[in-house]
């Protein structure tokens, strides 16, 4: 049996110091498997995105463990973790979709320009993307041209531009109404399977985890134990 | 192209999009190129002026002087005559002085008598010229110490002469000087005297400050060379010390310019922290963001340098061959304020905005690169 992509065993975070600390998450454990989808659901505060951030590498648990496609993440430095991000995990978030100053193209193609592949193959690879995701007429056009369930599908180009085998959405539909959520929604399920990623999104629209392979429900009660599936 | 390289370019020349990273940067850009601009009319303004003082020092002036280093005679020997032989380019004056008297309009003040071999008519300094009220065509009584028999009894030795010319005289100058002829200068001077110093000119200005160590195998010893730095020290020194200061005082202007755009950094970092968080998210490593914010300042220090000098450099050199800015004659020994721009200033400027520019970004870089990713995610 392969090595699950996703295994954190006793997580701990919370912020803040002394009185007014909040002990988001404690003694939280997960396993992903490679290739699956797992929906995450649950009411705001709950620790969620706290999650996502420490799936992707944003954030380091106060206690606990996290493994990624079978590698200790505790141990790797600032800069590792920054290429580890740019290689093998893509964001999409909520907000903050595309840079304004960059056309689409570019927006997509940023995270190989990050990673030192030169532009033209970066632009011709995420032209390939933005085919995909229907947005090829579109590559010239600037952000603040596009609407949002373009810029949300642009966002979704950019962050499996570079390849990576982990995709980790923050409500990655929670800005866009209901036709334009679904449209998001299976072109992400259609990546997600085409690509065979493993794919965390975090999601308040419950018809939507329910096309997840998997949903967790994170309750206040249950963020110190065991994420269990449903 | 690296993603440093393109955001870099991309937030400095953002004005087509209309955010605000592009009008900050373009605020940036423009103190900067004004600091610069500044900098380098300032620079040339004060060199136009400088570079005039020092073209008719090196016109009008003595370029060096041979004086005895004992006594008060330079030595004897034919080393003068081998001296011009050698240097037929140069102009050679042997200087024999008196303490004198001179006296006009019922006015009398000492002053110094120079012979000079050659020398036609009679020539005043402009301070004796000054002090006596006397201009070309007056009369003037020149009266010695040295008392002389008459059947009046013991009286000084006068002569009543006509002034020919009004010399400028050398920079610098206080005393009173009257030029005289060899022959009239017999009259007041001991028969036989050997020269008190000489002096020598080149024949073009620029060479004025090699004059002292061409000669300088050539004199025998007892004889100091004294070069025309050594006798313009004063002028040059305060000069070069105007220079400086005046260059220091207007570099307080890139100084601003540098805080301008220390602020104006911090505020881009401010306004992009979640377009920072995002890259960071995509893999942008910290010394990549703040490579990127260095890249910024200093893309600002070298665009705002560059097109500031040039413009400096462009108003200067109009100004200048223009005559724009004309001065009362008379008054200035130029008819119109000179502008001149040297190579030097124009690399100390750049390398001074350019720096200015790199110490600005320091700080907003480390701040953005040591900011929260999470924090800035959040930020809406």
């Amino acid at each position: 049996m392969s090595e699950p992509a996703v295994r954190a065993r006793g997580l701990a975070k919370g912020y803040g110091e002394g009185a007014t600390r909040v002990e988001v998450l404690h003694g939280f454990d997960l396993q992903v498997e490679c290739g699956e989808m797992l929906a995450v659901v649950g009411p705001s505060g709950v620790g969620k995105s706290t999650l996502l951030h420490l799936l992707g590498l944003l954030d380091r648990p106060d206690e606990g463990s996290l493994e990624l496609f079978g590698t200790d993440t505790g141990g790797l430095a600032v800069q590792e973790r920054a290429r580890w991000r740019n290689r093998y995990i893509g964001f999409v978030f909520q907000f903050h979709a595309l840079l304004p100053e960059f056309t689409l193209a570019e927006n997509a193609a940023m995270p190989l320009l990050i990673a030192g592949v030169r532009r033209r193959e970066a632009l011709d690879r995420a032209a390939d993307l933005l085919e995909q995701v229907g947005l090829a007429s579109r590559a010239k056009h600037f952000p603040d041209q596009l609407s949002g369930g373009e810029q949300q599908r642009g966002a979704l180009a950019r962050a499996l531009v570079a390849g990576p085998r982990l995709l980790l959405a923050d409500e990655p539909t929670g800005n866009l109404d209901a036709a334009n959520a679904q449209t998001v929604f299976a072109l992400l399920r259609q990546l997600h399977l085409s690509r065979r990623l493993t794919s965390v999104i975090v999601t308040h629209n419950e018809a939507l985890a329910g096309q997840c392979d998997r949903i967790l429900s994170m309750t206040r009660a249950d963020v110190g134990g065991r994420g269990a599936g449903s | 192209m690296s993603a440093v390289t393109l955001l870099t370019g991309r937030w400095l020349l953002a004005l087509r999009r209309r955010t605000h990273v592009g009008a900050v940067s373009a605020i940036s850009l423009v103190a900067m190129a004004l600091g610069a601009m500044a900098l380098v009319v300032t620079l040339a303004l004060l060199e136009g002026f400088q570079h005039t003082i020092r073209t008719q020092l090196e016109r009008g002036g003595v370029h060096a002087r041979l004086v005895p280093a004992r006594g008060s005679e330079l030595p004897g020997g034919d080393w003068l005559d081998e001296l011009r032989r050698r240097h037929p380019d140069l102009e050679v004056e042997e200087v024999r002085s008196t303490a004198v008297w001179c006296m006009a309009g019922g006015l009398a003040v000492p002053a110094e008598l120079e012979m000079v071999s050659g020398l036609p008519r009679v020539e005043v300094n402009r301070v004796l010229a000054a002090r006596l009220g006397v201009v070309p065509g007056s009369e003037l009584v020149v009266a010695t110490p040295q008392l002389v028999l008459t059947p009046l009894g013991p009286m000084p030795l006068r002569r009543r002469l006509e002034v020919a010319v009004v010399r400028e005289g050398r920079p610098g100058e206080e005393r009173g000087v009257v030029r005289v002829g060899e022959e009239l200068a017999r009259v007041f001077q001991e028969a036989g005297r050997r020269p008190q110093a000489v002096t020598l000119q080149a024949k073009h200005g620029r060479d004025a400050w090699r004059v002292a160590s061409i000669v300088q195998k050539d004199v025998p010893e007892g004889v100091e060379v004294l070069s025309f730095r050594e006798l313009n020290r004063p002028l040059l020194a305060a000069l070069e010390l105007e220079r400086v200061m005046i260059a220091f005082a207007v570099a307080l202007v890139m100084v601003v310019a540098a805080l301008n755009l220390l602020c104006n950094l911090a505020l881009v970092a401010a306004e992009k922290r979640a377009d920072v968080a995002l890259l960071a998210a995509m893999g942008l490593p910290p010394r990549a963001i703040h490579r990127l914010f260095l890249g910024l300042g200093a893309g600002v220090g070298v665009l705002g340098g560059v097109l500031g000098t040039a413009a400096g450099a462009v108003l200067a050199g109009v100004l200048d061959r223009t005559r724009a800015l004309p001065l009362p004659r008379g008054v200035f020994v130029v008819s119109h304020v000179p502008f001149r721009v040297e190579p030097e200033a124009v690399m100390l400027v750049l390398a001074v905005s350019f720096a200015a520019a790199l110490l600005a970004s320091l700080a907003p870089a480390r701040a953005a690169a040591q900011r929260d990713v999470l924090q800035g995610l959040r930020y809406e």
